[in-house]
């Protein structure tokens, strides 16, 4: 039951049988070097067009294929299962890469489930195998009983773990989180797919950090404080995270970040933004070295980088995390505040 | 067509983007960037996102914030990851009003130049 792929750089062929995992899946860890972006239906980054065979789209109402043209057979890539033998077209480079290395299929069980705020929750993940990822990456996580995947970001770092940590917040009607609430989830199975996003810090890389990040967005930033900790890192660079939560009260992992803070002697600096409620004094009552703003955090972010644009060195990287409308304020911010080019410049957008 | 008059260049402050109606409902962005100004089709042409919401514009380059397309305003080189170019109107100043040659309304097109039709590009 082959899958051919036509892409702008050749054609692959894909021969796993597996027609449970989704094309993208398939074509990932085959290790080819497919578009994507978020991996579960919001972007429309990985439209595809089917020329022959039979291929089901699960959800095709995802946001992503709003500007599909159903009419001539597009699809997303990764909503979509091939029901047969089929052709397909990638308007993309395509490239093979070393599949040992590719995104794939992880098993694991929910441990530790905590509640961190009233409406933020985080987990670890035991892995049956290792898995090797950058500080940075997500994956998309799939529970029992719970149709589609949703995309979470790493919260720790090491080279290869067999334990990760994922930070979720709650929504309304949001499915997955509402089975974390429902105190049903520790020690249930769930699997992984990944690891994904290029929105990394590469290893050996060096440049100041900036980071901008809201609510749960704050997951892959702290794999690549964490990281760029470990790596000594502040020794000769300078950070800055802005960290926006709605209250005091919604804050969390404030302990390991006052601790990164402590780590780097001073060389990073984290500012938390209260969006709803007054700062009440210049840093957090129960962690000093974290500093307290007053508004939303890209504007926080914007009147902060304005003093300390003029050191920032040539090699500067920006990190932004978190819902389109920050991530779009914050990319402005780095734009034209930061007066950081746009390829310094990685975002992990949600929805 | 010929040459329209789209506004006064005090109208569009340096670094930043504004949509214009001009003459015959055509809609164009004047761009004011270190050093010019040009005129082109609203929208980015990755994903038709309303660059005078999306587009910032520092120094000589405007990005889209969306996906961060980038183009050298002053060359038209693209940056970094960005995959197509810009179409631009031909534009000067007269008596401190910027115009554009506008022979018919530039679009690009999603919609017809569809290279996943062009079987020449998937057998290069």
């Amino acid at each position: 039951m082959a899958i051919t792929l036509q892409t702008k750089t050749g054609e692959f062929k894909l021969d796993s049988d597996d027609a449970s995992e989704t094309l993208l899946f398939r074509g990932l860890s085959a290790g080819l070097s497919l578009p994507y972006e978020c991996a579960t239906g919001t972007c429309g980054t990985c439209r595809a067009r089917v020329m022959s065979g039979d291929v089901e789209m699960a959800w095709p109402e995802a946001p992503g294929a709003s500007r599909l043209k159903r009419d001539k057979g597009d699809i997303l890539l990764c909503q979509s299962h091939a029901k047969g033998e089929c052709v397909l077209r990638v308007p993309s480079d395509v490239h093979s890469g070393d599949r040992a290395a590719a995104p794939h299929r992880i098993n694991g069980r929910l441990e530790g489930l905590k509640k961190l705020t009233s409406d933020v929750v985080d987990f670890e993940v035991a892995l049956e195998q290792p898995v090797a990822f950058a500080a940075g990456q997500f994956m998309v996580v799939t529970a029992p009983g719970l149709t589609g995947g949703r995309a979470y970001s790493m919260v720790n770092y090491a080279p290869e773990t067999d334990r990760i940590r994922f930070v979720v917040k709650r929504k309304p009607g949001g499915g997955f989180s509402n089975w974390l609430f429902a105190d049903q989830a520790e020690g249930a199975g769930i699997s992984l797919f990944g690891p994904l996003g290029t929105a990394t810090l590469r290893p050996g890389e060096d440049g100041d950090l900036v980071c901008i990040t809201g609510g749960s967005g704050i997951a892959g930033i702290m794999s690549i404080l964490d990281h760029a900790t470990k790596a000594g890192h502040f020794s000769s660079n300078k950070g800055w995270l802005y960290f926006g939560v709605r209250t005091l009260a919604d804050g969390f992992y404030l302990k390991e970040l006052a601790g990164l803070v402590e780590k780097s002697g001073g060389a990073l600096q984290v500012i938390l933004a209260l969006s709803d409620e007054a700062a009440p004094a210049a840093s957090h009552p129960d962690y000093p070295s974290i500093q307290l703003h007053e508004g939303f955090v890209h504007e926080v972010a914007a009147r902060g980088v304005k003093d300390f644009c003029g050191d920032l060195n040539e090699r500067t990287i920006g990190f932004v995390a978190g819902p389109p409308p920050m991530v779009d304020g914050a990319i402005r911010v780095l734009l034209s505040e930061a007066k950081l080019p746009p390829s310094r410049i990685r975002y992990d957008k949600f929805s | 067509m010929s040459w329209i008059k789209l506004c006064k260049t005090t109208e569009v402050p340096e670094n930043s983007l504004k949509k214009i109606w001009a003459a015959g409902g055509i809609p164009i962005l004047v761009a004011h960037y270190k050093g010019g100004f040009r005129a082109l089709p609203p929208v980015c042409p990755h994903m038709e996102e309303p660059l005078d919401e999306s587009g910032i514009i520092a120094g000589c380059v405007m990005t889209c914030t969306k996906h961060l397309w980038a183009w050298d305003l002053a060359t038209l080189e693209l940056q970094g990851e960005t995959e197509k170019p810009l179409k631009t109107y031909e534009t000067k100043v007269e008596d401190g009003e910027l115009m554009a040659f506008v022979e018919k309304e530039l679009l690009y097109d999603f919609e017809d130049e569809d290279d996943m039709d062009d079987d020449a590009f998937f057998n290069s």
